[in-house]
């Protein structure tokens, strides 16, 4: 993506991405009230609401930590859509009405479009990943989660009072469990569309 | 599962290939479609892993500031979250009257008990929510802190987030377990959670409740003006002045 295609609301990606809390005050000041009265007007309560921006403010430091996220529409439009499409999501699973959620993306301009599906598609490979992760046995878990968080293996190794070749060994069957699992996911995907 | 294909995958990210073996590897996966999609899989897989672990600590301490931001905007349309409870007043009034006490006696040095308000604890980790943590909840807003401090240790043992060692810093203060406290709160200071501020401030009222009214107001000195409850630290100099 070229650097001059980056919209100025970048800032706030940026501000969420480093816990900066005047941009995250002035995101709720701007733009969460909007959120809120949609949600409200649509069976929806403050609590409910409170929780949707949460998760969208979550789900955006995730992408903007993973370097993935590069503004190239204004924020306004992109985070209510966000919202707004994951309450009614949400309606959608509890309910059994039929809510169409597309209709509202053709209104908005290409570039809004596309960055709302991708943020959506990364915040779906990311739960597709945490479930595949939760199936891993507990060995695997700690072993994983010592391995991205120390410097390197052998700090692991000692960590876990085994060889480093083990760890090594280990690591790669992890990493190779849930490669193997999500590339079944995926098939299993394709299929049911 | 191809166990040897997965190790072959790691030692390529690794870098520990010889040039001859990277060569050979590269050829590999231009020739097989379904081991290069293998790898781009298995690759995907360490950005993943990356993300959830490599970047916890940081995710934790924004979800914290997060919450505290989100509440303070959703408090004022919402008073479910305040939990207003008449004893509140009775609360308040009676610090007031505290308070107007102490002014008649401007010779005392102030103390802890005076500036000591520790707010409720309000755990509210959606989904799994710890038992543990839940009677810690309880206990801390009984003020059994002497209950609440090993289940804190418990909790702690499982999972860090800054809002669960503040408190806990918390119950050892009130239970005079100063090193213990100082070194929770000293540790909350040099993160970058929501915390920080209020760490700092309950260093300082350690430092009072040991009377120590020197090393409390070089910490008080260090809080920054933003701070939500920025006026009682202003109060509190005052009186050590």
């Amino acid at each position: 993506m070229e650097k001059s295609k980056i919209h100025p609301d970048q800032m706030y990606i940026e501000g969420l991405a480093s816990n900066n809390s005047a941009v995250i005050q002035s995101i709720y000041k701007k733009f969460v009230p909007k959120v809120v009265y949609f949600i409200k007007n649509n069976s929806g309560d403050e609590d409910q609401a409170q929780d949707v921006v949460q998760e969208v403010m979550i789900l955006l430091f995730n992408q903007a930590k993973a370097n993935t996220l590069q503004l190239t529409c204004p924020f306004d439009a992109y985070f209510f859509l966000l919202c707004k499409r994951r309450w009614l999501n949400e309606l959608k699973k509890t309910s059994n009405k039929g809510v169409t959620i597309n209709e509202d993306l053709v209104s908005v301009k290409e570039s809004t479009q596309e960055m709302i599906l991708q943020t959506e598609a990364f915040d779906e490979k990311q739960q597709l990943f945490d479930m595949m992760f939760q199936k891993l046995g507990d060995k695997c878990k700690e072993l994983l989660q010592w391995s991205f968080t120390l410097k390197s293996m052998e700090e692991v190794a000692e960590k876990l009072d085994v060889t480093y070749g083990y760890v090594r060994k280990k690591k790669s069957l992890c990493v190779g469990q849930l490669t193997q699992w999500i590339q079944e996911a995926q098939i299993y995907k394709s299929l049911k569309k | 599962m191809n166990e040897e294909m997965y190790i072959l995958f790691d030692q390529y990210l690794q870098n520990e290939m010889t040039i001859e073996e990277r060569t050979n590897f590269e050829r590999q996966l231009a020739e097989d479609e379904l081991m290069a999609s293998s790898f781009e899989a298995f690759k995907e897989m360490h950005f993943q892993l990356a993300n959830k672990f490599g970047i916890a600590q940081e995710r934790e301490a924004f979800k914290a500031n997060l919450k505290t931001i989100s509440e303070a905007n959703f408090k004022s349309a919402q008073p479910k979250v305040i939990q207003f409870k008449p004893w509140y007043f009775a609360a308040a009034a009676s610090v007031a009257v505290l308070f107007g006490l102490f002014f008649f006696n401007q010779n005392a040095d102030p103390n802890f008990e005076d500036f000591n308000h520790p707010e409720q604890a309000y755990f509210t980790e959606r989904g799994n929510l710890d038992a543990v943590l839940k009677q810690a909840e309880g206990a801390f807003n009984t003020k059994n802190y002497k209950t609440a401090i090993p289940l804190f240790e418990t909790v702690l043992k499982e999972k860090k987030t800054p809002e669960i060692q503040y408190f806990y810093g918390i119950a050892l203060l009130e239970e005079n377990q100063f090193a213990k406290a100082e070194t929770v709160f000293n540790e909350l200071k040099s993160g970058t959670s929501a915390y920080k501020e209020k760490a700092l401030w309950y260093l300082a009222l350690s430092k009072l409740k040991q009377k120590d009214y020197k090393a409390c107001k070089q910490i008080l000195e260090t809080i920054s003006q933003d701070y939500e409850n920025y006026d009682d630290v202003q109060e509190l100099l005052e009186e050590l002045d």
